[in-house]
C-alpha cells in the first residue's frame, strides 16, 4: 500500500501543473467572455518548442524554456488578433474557430514530427527527500516555478495598473470603457498571457512524461472540470478547483483503480453543472 | 548505398538473393496484379507496412512478377479509425478493385473491416494487428470469412504465452523473481492480461500487482509509488500507446525496479534517438532487430529496406514484405488470382521469410487462418536497449540460438 506522504506530494505537485494550464483558460473567459478551445494548443506548441529547441538546435533546456514561454504566447496572441478579435461577438463561432485550430495545430505536429512520442529534457536532474519520499527536482522545480508564476500573475492582476484594467475588463466591459480601458488591449494582452501559461506547462508536462501531438488534449479537458468546480473566470477558483482535481486523480489511480484515471474529473464537471452550476466560488464580481 | 533498381539489382547490390531462388514461374495470370495496402500514414508502423510492400512487389516485378503478371501497389490511410478504415477498404477493392489487401496494424480497423472481407471476397493477408477474434470469427463462419489470414504478428494469446515463456527461460537469470504486470487497459492487452493470469506465476515468480492502467494515463508517479512498494525485482509491460510515457517517467524517476515486457515503442529501431537515451536497459520483445532476425534472410531484408528507405523497419514491415510473397507462391500454385482458387494453396503455406517461418492453423484449430506460434515457426526475440558508443543498440538475449548479448540490469538499481 502506497503511504500518505507519497499520495500528499503527488498531489501537490501535479495540481500546480493543473492549476497552471486552468488560469490561463479561466482567464480568457473571465475577461473576454469566450471559451478557448485551442487552449490545448498552447501546451503542444510549448512542449515541441521545447523539444525542437533543445534536440534539433541542441540549445540548453533553458533556452527551451524560454521558447516554450514566448513561442505559444506569440501563438495564441496570432490567433486572438488574427481571427478571434474578428468574431469575438459571436462565442459559438469563437469556439468553433479555436476547436479547428486545435486540430490543425495537431495536424500539423502529426504531419511535421510524427505520432511517436519524444522525450524532453528535465530542467533538472536528481532528486531530493521529502519527509521520506523520494521526489525528482524537475517535478518539485516544476511545482515551484508554476506557483511563482501563478503568484506573479495575482500580483501583476491585483497591483498593477495594467493588471487591474483587467480585472476590471471581467467585472464589467462596459464600466472598463467608460474609465478609459481600451478592452481590445486587455484582450490581447491576456490571450499572449494565457498562452504563456500553457505554453511552459506544456514543457513541464511534456519533460515528466514526453511530447506528442495529443498532449494538449487531456489538459484541456481537465482544465473545464477546474474551472466549472472553482467557478468560471474565478482564477482564485482555478486555483483551488485544480487542487480538488488533483487530489481525486490522485487518490484514484493510487487507492481506488488504475483504470478510472482521468474520468472521475469528468463526473465532477457533470455533477458541478447540474448540482451548482456557478462552482465553488462563481465569478468574483459580475455585470 | 542506395538502391534505385528494381529486386535484381537490390538483391546484386545488398547480397540479398534469398528470394530470387524460391521464383517460380506458375504459367502465366492476368495481370497486373493489384495489391490495396491498409496501415495509419502517419505512424511508423503504417510507414513500415507501406514500404515493405512496394519493396516486395519492385523485387517481384524486377524478376518477372507474380505469373508472369506485374504487380502495382495502392496504399490507402486507416487513421488508425475503424469508419476511415472502413472507407479505405471499400474503396481499394471496389475502385481500385485490388486483388489482395494487406496490412492494417489496428485491431479495432481489421474487426470493422473483417465483414466486408466476406462480401468483397479478396484475399486479406493481415500485419500488426494481433486481435485473436479474427481467427476466432474464421472458426465460426468459415465459408464467410476464409479469405482471412495472418501473416504476423502471432496473436495476442500467443504474444502472453511468449511472455510466460520467456519468463520461464530468462527471468532466473535476470534475477526476478517478482515482478509488477502493468498492462494498458485497451483491447489488444485483454487477451494477454488473460494469458498471463495464473501462468506466469506458475513459473515461480511472484506477481504482486496485476494492474490495467488506463489508456490516457499520463503521471505514473502514482503507479510506480504502488509497485516500488510492492518491492518488485521488476515491471513487466504490455503497453503500446502509453509505453513511451511510462518509459520515461520510468528512466527520469530512476525507480528502483527493471523495466521491460511487450513495449510497441521500444520496438522502433530508432527509439534511442527518440527518447534521447531513455529507453536504456529496458527489455523488449520484437519481431527482428535491424542485426538480428529469426531467418537468415532477415538482415538482409532490413538493410534492403534501409537502402531503399533510409531507415529500418518496424516489427509490422517483416510480416507484410512476407505477406507478398507468400501471395506470390499462392497465386503461382493455384496458376490463378481469383480468391476461392487461393484459399487451399495458402492454407497450406509452409514459408520461410523474414518474420520467421509462417504456417497458418488449420480449419478446425482454435485460431484457423492465423500464423502458428513455435520455436521453429514465428516466434518473437527479446532484446535490451543498451548504451553503444555515443547511441544505444538492442542486443538480442533471447532465444539462445539468437542472442548477441548479454541481459544487464539498470545500473541505478543495483
Amino acid at each position: 500500500m502506497v503511504n500518505l506522504v507519497n499520495i500528499a506530494v503527488n498531489w501537490l505537485l501535479l495540481s500546480a501543473l493543473y492549476a497552471l494550464v486552468a488560469i490561463g483558460f479561466t482567464l480568457i473567459f473571465g475577461v473576454g467572455g469566450v471559451l478557448n478551445l485551442a487552449h490545448g494548443a498552447n501546451i503542444t506548441i510549448g512542449a515541441y518548442t521545447a523539444y525542437l529547441l533543445t534536440t534539433s538546435l541542441g540549445a540548453s533546456v533553458w533556452v527551451g524554456a524560454l521558447g516554450a514561454l514566448v513561442v505559444p504566447g506569440l501563438f495564441s496572441l496570432a490567433l486572438y488578433q488574427g481571427l478571434v478579435s474578428k468574431v469575438e461577438e459571436h462565442p459559438i463561432t469563437v469556439m468553433i474557430l479555436t476547436l479547428v485550430t486545435a486540430l490543425v495545430v495537431e495536424q500539423v505536429f502529426v504531419v511535421g514530427v510524427g505520432t511517436t512520442p519524444r522525450t524532453v529534457s528535465s530542467l533538472l536532474r536528481g532528486s531530493v527527500t521529502i519527509a521520506g519520499t523520494s521526489v525528482r527536482t524537475n517535478r518539485l522545480l516544476v511545482f515551484v516555478l508554476s506557483w511563482v508564476l501563478i503568484g506573479a500573475l495575482f500580483a501583476y492582476i491585483t497591483r498593477t495598473r495594467q493588471g487591474k484594467a483587467i480585472l476590471a475588463t471581467s467585472m464589467s466591459e462596459k464600466g472598463a470603457a467608460i474609465v478609459g480601458i481600451d478592452d481590445g488591449r486587455i484582450f490581447t494582452l491576456t490571450w499572449l498571457i494565457a498562452g504563456m501559461l500553457a505554453g511552459i506547462a506544456g514543457l513541464f508536462l511534456a519533460s515528466f512524461t514526453s511530447a506528442q501531438p495529443f498532449i494538449g488534449r487531456s489538459p484541456l479537458l481537465l482544465s473545464f472540470s477546474i474551472v466549472v468546480l472553482g467557478g468560471i473566470g474565478s482564477i482564485r477558483g482555478s486555483v483551488i478547483g485544480a487542487y480538488l482535481v488533483g487530489l481525486l486523480d490522485v487518490v484514484t489511480v493510487s487507492m481506488i483503480s488504475t483504470r478510472l484515471s482521468g474520468l472521475l474529473p469528468l463526473v465532477v464537471l457533470v455533477v458541478v453543472l447540474i448540482v451548482r452550476p456557478e462552482g465553488l466560488f462563481g465569478r468574483e464580481l459580475v455585470e | 548505398m542506395k538502391a534505385t533498381g528494381g529486386g535484381a539489382v537490390l538483391a546484386a547490390m545488398t547480397g540479398y538473393a534469398g528470394r530470387v531462388t524460391r521464383q517460380t514461374q506458375g504459367g502465366s495470370v492476368e495481370g497486373p496484379i493489384k495489391i490495396g495496402v491498409l496501415g495509419p500514414a502517419d505512424s511508423p508502423v503504417g510507414q513500415s507496412i507501406f514500404n515493405s510492400v512496394t519493396l516486395a512487389a519492385d523485387e517481384i516485378n524486377g524478376e518477372g512478377g507474380i505469373g508472369g503478371a506485374q504487380v502495382q501497389v495502392v496504399t490507402k490511410d486507416t487513421k488508425q479509425d475503424p469508419s476511415t478504415g472502413r472507407a479505405a477498404y471499400q474503396e481499394l477493392t471496389t475502385g481500385e478493385n485490388v486483388d489482395l489487401t494487406a496490412g492494417i496494424f489496428t485491431s479495432e480497423v481489421l474487426l470493422t473491416i473483417l465483414p466486408l472481407m466476406a462480401q468483397q471476397q479478396t484475399i486479406h493477408l493481415t500485419s500488426g494487428a494481433a486481435t485473436p477474434e479474427a481467427p476466432q470469427q474464421v472458426a465460426a463462419s468459415y465459408d464467410q470469412f476464409k479469405y482471412f489470414f495472418r501473416v504476423g504478428p502471432v496473436n495476442s494469446h500467443y504474444l502472453g504465452v511468449n511472455m510466460v515463456d520467456f519468463a520461464k527461460a530468462e527471468f532466473g537469470d535476470m534475477g526476478f523473481s517478482s515482478v509488477a504486470v502493468m498492462a494498458e487497459d485497451f483491447k489488444w492487452t485483454e487477451p494477454i492480461s488473460a494469458a498471463l493470469q495464473g501462468d506466469l506465476e506458475d513459473t515461480g515468480v511472484d506477481v504482486p500487482y496485476n494492474e490495467r492502467i488506463a489508456g490516457d494515463t499520463q503521471d505514473f508517479t502514482p503507479i510506480y509509488d504502488e509497485i516500488q512498494s510492492q518491492d518488485v525485482d521488476a515491471v513487466y509491460t504490455v503497453l503500446a500507446h502509453i509505453g513511451t510515457s511510462s518509459l520515461v517517467q520510468w528512466a527520469k524517476q530512476q525507480r528502483p525496479f527493471q523495466y521491460g515486457g511487450i513495449h510497441v515503442p521500444a520496438q522502433y529501431p530508432n527509439f534511442w534517438e527518440l527518447t534521447t537515451g531513455a529507453t536504456a536497459y529496458v527489455f523488449a520483445q520484437n519481431t527482428a532487430t535491424p542485426q538480428v532476425g529469426p531467418t537468415d534472410q532477415s538482415v538482409p531484408y532490413a538493410n534492403a529496406y534501409n537502402d531503399q528507405f533510409g531507415g529500418y523497419p518496424i516489427y509490422t514491415g517483416y510480416s507484410a514484405y512476407d505477406s507478398v510473397y507468400i501471395y506470390k507462391n499462392a497465386v503461382e500454385q493455384a496458376g490463378s488470382k481469383n480468391a476461392d482458387d487461393l484459399v487451399e494453396p495458402l492454407e497450406g503455406t509452409s514459408y520461410t521469410g523474414v518474420s520467421g517461418t509462417v504456417e497458418f492453423y488449420g480449419r478446425d484449430s482454435d485460431y484457423p487462418h492465423d500464423v502458428k506460434y513455435g520455436s521453429d515457426l514465428a516466434f518473437p526475440l527479446w532484446y535490451q536497449w543498451q548504451p553503444a558508443g555515443d547511441g544505444g543498440t538492442p542486443a538480442v538475449f533471447y532465444p539462445d540460438s539468437l542472442a548477441d548479448g548479454q541481459y544487464e540490469p539498470a545500473p541505478w538499481t543495483q
